[in-house]
């Protein structure tokens, strides 16, 4: 045995050697657990817009077409197409037959590199197929649909407009948000015209504020008994509608992540929300989406930011929801994912970030039964290795001090403000802070994968196995199986079970006559549960997580049957004498 | 007796006068549409369709004014929100009808929306061969959630052509007969040491063999069963999400855009007008609010009272004040505009002679309607052979669908006048905005002091209590359209969040130059007023 492993190890390396000969690459040699030679390149450590996605995204399923399909499952309100990427070994079965994991980046358009990260997901899956074991039997097993940015619109306005690290964080559709009966007559104002909405000081004899003696870029608070010299203006804009507010009826207002219909609840309760659940286009094309693949069994979003994997619920009220068998099951693979991920923490959302209805995570996990998790992208822990200590500012400071050689302020400059006379704008730029640098984007990238690939791996994987048979006399005998699953996850958790949201699994035996036929309770002690209506076909209503359902059937006739299990979050297996 | 003997002679003499109403039973979808097209040959009368249902039938409405209707305050008129209800339909339908005809005056000051019949699919139900009192639209549920979308729906097991119920002898039944009644099942109370004699289910086969009866209906979402507020999630007829149907989209999108609407009146089962909605501080202040606000309740207690003054039946088992994902508490807790509702009738309580009431809503409605000598409203229960039942006694019958819920057509001319008046008089009360004592003094250098009230001339105040925490009402927005550099101080724009019933507010600018300044104040679904004054 030994042996012979030896020389298949040996013979694989003589492969890898020639064809590494053959691509002529010889400026390269592969670094561990990265395409070292892809069919697609892409740069990972810059951010794309929309466009710039999609591109990727289509060059990926060009080279790709065995394993990768590119489809536009909706329209944005803009009209921009919805693009997902479905990506399994299509050679092995429908993907719909296969238990899914869904992807989502960027609901919020400034939490931009969701849209990244989930792209990397698809370009390493793709990408790492040809010659690595684990990935193949991946995407034998399972699918994969992925669909980088889910609020495209904004996500161009972001890259595109000026705006501020927090800005647009809803989609472009415009609202009247200081109830004064007119839309977005008041937005953001570029005034230096560089793209970023920074801040605005101005110089003033009661103001409280000097800039730090040993670091002009930093405003520091006076001491009490002490003159200052500069106002904080806030936000870098202007007074577009005269009611004495600056910047007060932009874009949107509104919250992607508050619109999703488990729970749902209207503004005045939770902000954000729009009129009634799945009111935006983005997301209602993925909520058809889903409905119509009853097969995803997992599903992953990317945030920023913070470093956390979160799971729900989003609201208190839902404490009850989630109830401990799939709390387990959540804990088992986000603990892991703390490991994989250096940095990130894992919470759950209403006890420690805040209480949120309509959100999608409750929504997948409430109406589908789907485990899913959130993950909080960035986390000021990359940037040093250990955590920030003291405000987050002064560390912001010193990292574009070290790190990024400046890039990442722009330096106070004064200006002629139409209702603040002369002013001076600055502050740092909309794409740090929450976004990560690019030194850092393609190593979180890989770790957030590489988490969401075990969560993949551990959706349910079925097998129809130790079938036996017993000679009951009379001309009858008794077939009993196991359907066995593999993974951590039940092909229904416990909400779905609860309220029926999946259709059980069918356990189906084929060429034999059966008289009865039966789901084993216990074994040891002969119980079973009948099913009196087609008892061919078995309705279990739930395989368990790593264990089994064992079946039973009292057949009259029938030597060459077969055995098929047939599970919608599950997939599909087959026995056959 | 005298009031019903007057009230027959009314109905009488109006039916000779009005040739619409001819009609001697509720109309059919295509007679509704014929009298909706006729409502809207009137010039102040737009009919609209919003969408077509997954039966394909339209979803109307009619939007009635005059004049600037956006800067009216509107009142919304909803029926058919429950298909079985068809009087619900004719009510709104009537409304409009009268509106046009003989109320013209009230659209100066107010536009209406008639939203006439929310669920024609069940609607439909009514006129059908097979006729049973339907909730659900036309699209495939598996309403009781095995895979399989509506395989259990009812069965015409004695072949009459509705839907009543069946009772099985079964020692381990849970109903017996009633005493007062024996026409009538009601449940055993094992307290009283009562034992049940009967199973009951309404009338239907176990086509799935689930062990179930009529369980997974061949019907689609009820539209009262599907909107936000509570919504019942994966319960049968509400669906897996709230609003996921056409007709519900549709609804809500032109609802959002109509930013006039200050109050609703909804026809359906749930009544805040025989009595009002009861105000419960710890359900008012959770998160999710459940109850109705302090303020409000004092308003509901106020129309509550004037639909009282009009419509003159007495309330009898009214305490349906909603139910979750309905749609008239949908108006207020997510909408935050008035709403109020009633179904427009109720079976009368019923006291024999000697002044004695019944114990049960059947048993009343028997006794009235013998009372009435209404000998068509029962069908009396009758054997039959049920293969689901092998060797048990199975008999049919029970009170006939709709005749509970919708009184008898000739009935409808008087509750529509009635319920015209409610809707005409609360109109009348809508917030109406005034501009009063208005100054300007001159301060010398080219400088006035313009001053002036803004007063709510109303009992109801411009926003409800819930509409004041909604961005889906508006602000009253003063405006001061002097040029920004005149205005010495005083705001262009002055947003305000309410103003209550009679309640006044002070202005005040001090403005540069001389010449004509206009101040405009209002909201769409509080009206606007304005005043021109020279400086």
């Amino acid at each position: 045995m030994k042996i012979a492993k030896l020389l298949i190890a040996l013979a694989v390396g003589a492969l890898s050697l020639g064809s590494y000969k053959a691509d002529a690459q010889e400026k390269f040699f592969r670094a561990v657990g990265t395409p070292h030679n892809p069919k697609v390149e892409i740069a990972f450590n810059r951010y794309y817009t929309y466009e710039g996605l999609v591109d990727n995204m289509k060059k990926i399923a060009a080279a790709h077409p065995d394993i990768a399909k590119l489809e536009s499952i909706g329209k944005s309100y803009e009209g921009r197409d919805m693009w997902t990427l479905t990506i399994t070994d299509f050679s092995t079965g429908k993907d719909t037959d296969k238990p899914g994991m869904w992807i989502d980046g960027n609901i919020h358009s400034n939490e931009i590199q969701g849209g990244e990260f989930s792209l990397y997901g698809a370009w390493y899956l793709t990408e790492m197929f040809a010659d690595n074991e684990f990935i193949q039997q991946l995407l034998k097993d399972k699918v994969f649909y992925i669909t980088p940015t889910i609020n495209p619109d904004a996500r161009n306005d972001f890259f595109l407009e000026p705006n501020t690290a927090n800005s647009p964080r809803s989609g472009m559709m415009i609202l009247d948000n200081d109830g004064d009966g007119e839309a977005g007559e008041d937005g953001m104002d570029d005034l230096d015209g560089d793209g970023n909405i920074t801040m605005m000081i101005r110089k003033s004899p009661t103001g409280r504020y000097i800039k730090d003696p040993q670091d002009s870029r930093k405003l520091i608070m006076v001491g009490a008994d002490k003159v200052g010299e500069y106002e904080m203006l806030g936000q870098e804009g202007t007074d577009g509608d005269g009611d004495g507010r600056v910047n007060d009826d932009g874009v949107g207002y509104y919250d992607p992540n508050r619109d999703w219909g488990w729970n749902w609840q209207p503004d005045y309760i939770q902000r954000g929300a729009l009129r009634y659940p799945f009111t935006l286009p983005e997301n209602r094309s993925i909520m058809e989406f889903v409905m119509k693949h009853p097969n995803i069994a997992g599903a992953q979003s990317f945030h920023n930011s913070g470093g956390m994997i979160l799971r729900g619920p989003g609201a208190e009220e839902d404490v009850d929801t989630y109830n401990r068998e799939d709390i387990r099951i959540y804990d088992a693979i986000a603990k892991k994912g703390e490991e994989m991920i250096p940095g990130y923490r894992y919470l759950t959302v209403y006890k420690d970030l805040y209480s949120v209805f309509g959100g999608e995570l409750d929504w997948f996990y409430g109406v589908r039964g789907v485990f899913t998790y959130s993950n909080e992208l960035m986390n000021s822990y990359l940037y040093f290795h250990k955590e920030s200590e003291g405000r987050g500012q002064d560390e912001m400071f010193k990292v574009d001090e070290l790190l990024t050689m400046g890039d990442a302020f722009v330096k106070w400059q004064e200006f002629e403000h139409p209702q603040f006379g002369t002013v001076e704008i600055g502050g740092f730029k909309k794409t740090f802070g929450r976004a990560h640098p690019g030194f850092l984007l393609e190593q979180d990238a890989h770790r957030n994968i590489a988490f969401t690939i075990y969560h993949a791996y551990h959706t349910p994987k079925l097998s129809v196995m130790d079938v036996k048979e017993e000679d009951l006399g009379g001309g009858l005998k008794a077939i009993t199986a196991t359907i066995f699953n593999e993974r951590l996850m039940p092909t229904h958790a416990s909400q779905d079970l609860k309220y029926n949201i999946e259709r059980p699994d069918y356990v189906t035996i084929s060429g034999a006559k059966v008289v009865a036929g039966f789901v084993i309770e216990d074994e040891d002690f002969n119980k079973f549960t009948e099913q009196k209506l087609n008892p061919e076909k078995i309705s279990v209503a739930n395989v368990p997580g790593m264990t089994g359902v064992k079946v039973k059937w009292i057949v009259s006739s029938g030597s060459n049957y077969s055995i098929t299990v047939d599970s919608a979050k599950g997939g599909k297996a087959s026995w056959k004498k | 007796m005298k009031k019903t003997l007057l009230s027959w002679l009314l109905i009488g003499g109006m039916g000779l006068s009005g040739a619409a109403f001819a009609q001697s039973d509720y109309p059919t979808l295509s007679q509704l549409n014929q009298r909706l097209e006729r409502v809207a040959s009137n010039a102040s009368a737009e009919l609209t369709s919003l969408t077509k249902t997954e039966g394909g039938k339209d979803i109307w409405v009619l939007k009635v004014g005059t004049g600037q209707l956006d800067q009216k305050p509107a009142m919304a008129v909803v029926g058919g929100v429950e298909g079985y209800e068809v009087l619900s339909v004719e009510l709104a339908v009537q409304f409009a009808e009268k509106l046009v005809a003989d109320h013209a005056d009230a659209l100066e000051a107010t536009t209406f929306y008639i939203f006439p019949n929310m669920s024609p699919d069940a609607y439909e139900q009514y006129h059908a061969s097979l006729k049973y009192e339907r909730r659900g639209n036309a699209v495939a549920v598996d309403h009781d959630r095995d895979g399989t979308s509506g395989e259990n729906g009812y069965t015409d097991l004695n072949g009459d052509g509705m839907i009543t119920m069946m009772r099985v002898e079964d020692p381990l039944g849970e109903y017996m007969i009633s005493k007062e009644d024996e026409r009538v099942l009601i449940k055993a109370d094992k307290s009283k040491g009562e034992a049940g004699k009967y199973s009951l289910y309404k009338e239907s086969k176990d086509d799935d063999k689930d062990g179930e009866f009529a369980e997974d209906l061949k019907e689609g979402i009820a539209f009262n069963k599907s909107l936000t507020y509570k919504f019942p999630v994966f319960e049968p007829l509400a669906g897996d999400m709230p609003v996921t149907q056409k007709e519900s989209r549709a609804l809500l999108d032109y609802l959002f855009e109509q930013w006039n609407i200050f109050a609703f009146v909804t026809f359906s089962p749930a009544n805040n007008l025989s009595s009002p909605l009861k105000y419960n501080a710890g359900n008012a202040k959770k998160r999710i609010v459940t109850s109705i606000l302090e303020k409000d309740q004092a308003l509901n207690t106020m129309v509550s009272d004037l639909y009282k003054e009009i419509v003159e039946q007495k309330a009898y088992q009214q305490d349906n004040q909603g139910t979750d994902g309905d749609f008239f508490q949908w108006a207020y807790f997510h909408f935050g505009r008035l709403s109020f509702g009633t179904p427009g009738y109720w079976v009368p309580e019923y006291k024999d002679s000697t002044g004695k009431a019944k114990s049960n809503a059947e048993v009343n409605y028997l006794a009235w309607a013998d009372s009435l000598g209404m000998n068509d409203v029962f069908v009396p229960w009758k054997e039959v052979q049920h293969p689901d039942f092998p060797g048990k006694k199975v008999e049919v019958g029970g009170i006939k669908p709709f005749v509970m819920t919708n009184p008898s057509f000739d009935k409808v001319a008087e509750i529509a006048d009635q319920h015209t008046e409610f809707i005409l008089k609360l109109a009348e009360m809508q917030p109406k905005l005034e501009i009063h004592n208005v100054k300007a003094e001159s301060l010398g250098n080219g400088l006035t002091r313009v001053t002036m009230d803004l007063f709510n001339n109303s009992a109801i105040p411009t926003h409800s209590e819930m509409g004041e925490n909604s961005r889906w009402l508006r602000k009253i927005r003063i405006d001061m359209d002097a040029d920004a550099e005149k205005i010495v101080s005083g705001n262009k724009i002055e947003l305000m969040d309410s103003l209550e019933a009679y309640e006044k507010a002070s202005l005040s600018w001090i403005i540069r130059g001389n010449g004509n300044v206009t101040v405009k104040a209002g909201a769409s679904h509080a009206g606007f007023t304005s005043t021109t004054l020279k400086l």
